[in-house]
């Protein structure tokens, strides 16, 4: 598969302060592409390289195989389809007046126009007045107005933030079909529970570091959940499997890290420590805890 | 070209339109207002009329008009992410800084097309003067209009870097100030490349006052030329400076 999107090296900093730390992303073609990270990770200045809005420190963003910075951005900017922090549009302009004014600076035809406006499903709202829209038709709009020049790429930034439970769901479905129409989209959250059921490719950032890239299956393979073990005499347990790291947890002793062979190994330990055992299993984790250990910096 | 047309569409329900009717109709009221009151008749007709109402509006009221439309016209891209909207779409810096410029032109010939009709209609229903205002102040109005032109790409770009509403028009405050102190010391060569000094000069014109040698002549005429190609030389370089630095800056 084809990527759209690849950086090398990313690192933005501000003075002493890096704030994106030698990214390599890749993101392909015809994907929906979960950027994920607390906030403050470094996702919204990662985008706004990606668009050139700001210059990197170090390193290349290539978008569509051409290298974007200032010289190329024109060019390129006409494929992608934006929205980066808060939703644009002018307040004392109605909806149908935003569109507009889009459709006047690029010189779109009213075909594409109506096409953006019934994707977002905003047709019935667009006589109003922005300043009376809710937070999820400005999402919406602000969708529409990158969607009117028909890109092959759209770069969301937390469109789903501050919109309750069923705007964030609409959102969910707005992605889908675009995806389905055969627009890539990379869309950033804080949250990983927003973008794990629509994203097919997954990039991880903390503290402006790509700690994880790839797909939700690859994120569960590669890390470790904790090995938890049932004994006789749980303290006496905790104690011996210490050199690995294990600790007493609600009567359950806690070993992390650890792979097939230290686990049989663990076992042995307690076993010739005459420690009776009466059980050994994988902690059952989520994909959001996996994301949590993740950026709380434990690792993989 | 397209961003000319998408800032004529910002402009519909703008509060810009307050400022282009209210400010020279303020001028009208004070200038025309004072002779009022003071019952004494003018002295010289529409010419005195003109020259109350112009000269104090082209001290530093215009210049604080033009710098609070330039405010105005962008107040819009500060908020929330429309500069991001703005800056990501495939248009230039300079289409950009043509279509805020246009803008601001636009409204400040409607702010002098109101200050012209409310002199007319003050010398008209308030003084009962004879005809209407003399042809030649239509053209100085235009010369101002042109004269305006540095004055408002300055502070569009001035606008462009501040997100403030009031800094820049302090800067056009102060601007205001600096050029008039220019034109009244005389220093011409210096005064023809302070935006703010030509638009307080295009005002004088054909009244005496400070530097102005009263009705215009053909040596007048030369001046009023030499003042409009310095406004629409400083004009380009105000529009390609901001365009420039709309092309180089990071949007933060």
């Amino acid at each position: 598969m084809s990527t759209i999107i690849t950086t090398h090296s990313l690192t933005k900093s501000y003075g002493d302060r890096t704030v994106v730390d030698g990214l390599d992303l890749r993101v392909p073609e015809g994907c929906v592409y979960g950027f994920v990270g607390p906030n403050g990770a470094g996702k919204s200045t990662t985008m706004k390289m990606l668009l050139s809005l700001v210059r990197p420190t170090r390193g290349e963003v290539r978008v569509m195989g051409r290298r974007m910075d200032r010289s190329t951005r024109r060019e390129l900017l006409g494929s992608i389809g934006s929205l980066i922090e808060t939703p644009p549009a002018y307040a004392h302009l109605t909806g149908a007046e935003n569109m507009r004014l889009v459709q006047r600076l690029l010189r779109l035809g009213d075909g594409r126009v109506d096409r953006a406006v019934r994707t977002v499903r905003l047709q019935d709202h667009l006589d109003k007045r922005v300043r009376a829209y809710s937070l999820g038709m400005k999402q919406r709009l602000g969708i529409a107005m990158a969607l009117a020049r028909e890109p092959r790429l759209l770069v969301l930034d937390e469109p789903a933030n501050g919109l309750d439970p069923a705007g964030i769901d609409e959102m969910r479905h707005l992605i889908k079909r675009l995806a389905d129409d055969g627009i890539t989209v990379m869309v950033s959250s804080h949250l990983l529970d927003e973008v794990d059921r629509t994203a097919t490719v997954l990039g991880i950032l903390g503290g402006g570091r790509l700690l994880f890239q790839g797909t939700r299956d690859e994120l569960f393979s590669r890390s470790v959940p904790d090995v938890l073990i049932d004994t006789s005499e749980p303290e006496r347990a905790a104690a011996a499997t210490e050199p690995w790291g294990g600790t007493l947890d609600e009567g359950t002793v806690r070993v992390p890290g650890l792979d097939h062979p230290a686990t049989a190994e663990v076992v042995a330990r307690l076993v010739d420590a005459r420690v009776d055992v009466y059980g050994v299993r994988r902690e059952d984790r989520s994909l959001e805890d996996v994301f949590m250990d993740l950026t709380r910096g434990r690792g993989l | 070209m397209g961003s000319v047309r998408a800032e004529f569409i910002k402009l519909r329900r703008s509060l810009s339109w307050a400022v282009v009717v209210l400010l020279p109709l303020a001028a009208v009221g004070s200038g025309g207002g004072n002779t009022a009151l003071s019952g004494e008749p003018l002295a010289d007709g529409w010419h005195t009329l003109w020259l109350r109402v112009v000269v104090f509006y082209g001290l530093f009221p215009l210049a604080v008009g033009v710098a609070a439309l330039a405010s105005l016209v962008w107040r819009a891209e500060h908020e929330g992410g429309n500069r991001n909207a703005l800056m990501a779409r495939p248009v230039s810096g300079l289409e950009v800084a043509v279509g805020k410029f246009a803008a601001l032109a636009a409204l400040t010939a409607a702010m002098q097309g109101v200050l012209v009709a409310g002199t007319v209609v003050a010398g008209k229903a308030v003084y009962g003067l004879p005809g209407s205002l003399p042809a030649e102040y239509l053209l100085v109005s235009v010369l101002i209009v042109v004269a305006c032109l540095p004055v408002a790409a300055l502070q569009s770009g001035l606008s462009m870097l501040m997100r403030s509403f009031g800094a820049p028009v302090a800067v056009g405050l102060l601007g205001a100030g600096f050029g008039v102190l220019l034109v009244a010391l005389r220093a011409d060569a210096l005064a023809a490349a302070v935006p703010y000094s030509l638009l307080s000069r295009a005002t004088q014109v054909g009244t005496g006052v400070f530097a102005d040698p009263g009705p215009i002549t053909a040596e007048g005429a030369a001046d009023a030329a030499g003042l409009a190609a310095a406004a629409l030389v400083l004009t380009a370089v105000a529009v390609a400076g901001t365009a420039a630095v709309l092309e180089r800056r990071d949007v933060a």
